[in-house]
């Protein structure tokens, strides 16, 4: 399709049917309501440029006027449309711990003076939301089971949002496999040249089940996200890198386990251990100097009314028809009484 | 009844019948015109003694007199469609009160009148051959009155030219004269035999009273289409201009046949037209 059809083809009209009346756009070309003074001869009348040129104008403006009203009762408006851009950024893929743990402070406490590790959490990922401008953004949720919150987008508002909705109590375990793979489903099937972060905001971990182990390796073989882990450690609880003290298995250390999975992936990957609030700031900050990269996204433009366009040229087009209704000359004005009857009635006498 | 129009034939007119112009022919009791010799005159009641007694060689010399003869008086009306112009006062209206003036002054002293309408050909039916009854000649006066102008061109008189050859005429021209410029020529060349008085129906509302500033759609009469202007006193002057070269080239044609146009303007004055017939 040429790019003219393509242009067409973006418009469209509420009651394209009326469109049929186009054609009488034409008419202010044949007649024009103005009033006509006869002359003996258009011979007498010198040519003038200027005047041609105002009566161009003049039946311009009457087609103006009747195609504008004739366009603005069928209704024109401009498709929505998908407008692919390149900034600076990355989509970024969140998956949010929501299990109970999640409502504690970073000592293991019932949150009172000290924030809770998800109202941290909330604050500061909140922050890092909206400082780039280009920056797709996905958040899911998993406790149990795995909660889509907001599928990618760029609309940082909906994100902040969904970011200030995880501080809500959270809900029972830590199922990690499944979160992973719906996180992993969020980065659209789209193009290669994203930077694609996956952001794993936990504050403990799960044993994931081997055959979803499998599947999950062949997601992220295929979406290559660098993985970030924010591990909100709990003080006390074991980190990354202990070893349990007794047999090493996945049960008894989830979180080295995990870790050592992550690895296993083949896609850059870091963990951070942050142990309070400005160590997950700091987490955070670094995350998002690494992640610069051109990135292609999408921005939708959503479906323009263009009724009032159509009508302000109307209107526009009439403005200019009155002006030079008002501005008519009367050839044939009343004048004073012709003095030729009375000339006349003198001659009789 | 309006005031006469009084008209000088530019030329000694000759031919059978009696009238009250100036003729080359003698006879009767008119104006002295001179003597010539009895032998060549031999009419006893006119001779004149004074000169016949003053004459060394006893030659008799008799008094010859002109003839007053009558003569034809045609009325040409274009009846083109831009005859059909209404400003100040309406063509027709103008043009019948004329051909009512001529026909009533002609037909008063023994003349005859004639008229022809044309347009591109001769409408006959709005025509009257030269005829000295006073009725038929002020009936075809009043018929033009309510003609109504249709045609394209004014072509017809140059066949109203070939109709009125032979004896010369006083010739009313009656027109706006918005004929292209050879059609102009052929009509004058055409009626050159004859003594043609131009009368240009003229209106002061397509020149004069011009408006200074405003839009006007000009639609031509003769179906020339439709124009917009804007009038403006600078298109304005240049109208007048131009108007006023027209006007001349028409009275230098008019000139070259012997008279100079009437402009015949807003209104019908037999005054005007008398005194332009005798002076000038």
């Amino acid at each position: 399709m040429s790019p003219l059809l393509g242009l067409i083809g973006r418009y469209g009209a509420e009651r394209p049917g009326l469109l049929w009346l186009l054609p009488l756009a034409l008419l202010p070309l044949l007649a024009a309501p103005r009033r006509r003074t006869p002359l003996p001869s258009l011979a007498a009348v010198p040519t003038d440029p200027l005047s041609r040129g105002l009566a161009a104008l003049l039946g311009a403006a009457g087609c103006l006027a009747v195609a504008g009203l004739v366009v603005g009762i069928a209704g024109p408006y401009r498709e929505g449309a998908e407008v692919k851009r390149t900034g600076i950024g990355a989509e970024i893929s969140m998956l949010i711990d929501r299990s109970g743990s999640m409502n504690e402070t970073f000592a293991g406490r019932q949150p009172s003076a000290e924030e809770s590790k998800a109202a941290a959490s909330r604050r500061i990922l909140g922050e890092f939301v909206g400082s780039r401008a280009h920056d797709l953004f996905a958040v899911t949720g998993f406790s149990t089971a795995p909660m889509l919150v907001l599928p990618m987008t760029d609309r940082h508002d909906a994100v902040r949002a969904a970011i200030r909705a995880i501080d809500r109590p959270g809900l029972d375990y830590t199922n990690v496999g499944r979160g992973l793979a719906m996180a992993l489903a969020q980065f659209g099937s789209g193009t290669g040249h994203a930077s694609r972060v996956l952001l794993l905001v936990s504050d403990g971990a799960a044993v994931i089940d081997p055959r979803v182990q499998d599947s999950l390796r062949a997601a992220f073989a295929k979406m290559r996200p660098n993985l970030y882990w924010l591990f909100l450690r709990t003080k006390g609880s074991p980190g990354i890198a202990d070893r349990p003290a007794g047999e090493d298995t996945p049960q008894a250390a989830p979180e080295r386990h995990l870790d050592l999975f992550f690895r296993s992936l083949g896609v850059p990957y870091r963990a951070f251990e942050p142990e309070g609030p400005e160590a997950v700031s700091a987490a955070i900050r670094q995350i998002e100097g690494l992640e610069r990269d051109p990135i292609p996204y999408i921005e939708r433009r959503p479906r323009r009314d263009l009724t009032g366009a159509a009508y302000a040229a109307a209107l526009l087009g009439l403005v200019i028809l009155i002006v030079g209704k008002l501005a008519e000359a009367d050839l044939r004005r009343p004048q004073a009484p012709a003095a030729a009857p009375a000339a006349e009635r003198r001659i009789a006498a | 009844m309006s005031a006469d129009i009084i008209y000088l034939p530019r030329w000694r007119a000759r031919g059978p019948r009696a009238g009250a112009h100036r003729a080359r022919d003698t006879g009767g009791l008119g104006t002295f015109k001179d003597q010539v010799s009895f032998l060549r005159l031999p009419d006893a009641r006119r001779i004149d003694l004074r000169a016949t007694l003053r004459d060394p060689f006893d030659g008799v010399h008799v008094r010859r007199f002109e003839a007053r003869m009558a003569v034809e008086v045609w009325a040409l009306v274009d009846l083109s469609a831009s005859m059909r112009f209404r400003g100040a006062a309406d063509r027709m209206t103008l043009v019948g009160a004329l051909c009512q003036g001529l026909a009533a002054s002609t037909t008063r002293i023994g003349d005859s009148f004639g008229l022809i309408a044309c347009d591109a050909f001769i409408r006959e039916e709005l025509s009257l051959i030269a005829t000295r009854r006073r009725a038929s000649a002020a009936a075809a006066a009043a018929r033009i009155a309510g003609a109504r102008p249709a045609g394209r061109s004014a072509a017809g008189l140059l066949a109203a030219a070939a109709r009125i050859a032979g004896q010369p005429k006083l010739v009313f021209l009656i027109s706006d004269f918005r004929w292209p410029e050879p059609l102009m020529e052929q009509v004058f060349a055409a009626l050159s035999f004859h003594d043609v008085v131009p009368v240009i129906v003229a209106d002061s509302r397509e020149t004069g009273d011009l408006p200074e500033w405003g839009l006007l759609e000009l639609e031509d009469l003769e179906g020339a289409g439709t124009r917009l202007v804007l009038m403006r006193p600078s298109l304005r002057g240049r109208w007048l201009v131009q108007e006023g070269e027209r006007m001349a080239r028409l009275a230098r044609l008019a000139r070259r046949n012997g008279r100079e146009p009437f402009r015949l303007a807003d209104r019908f004055d037999p005054d005007a037209l008398s005194r332009h017939l005798l002076g000038a």
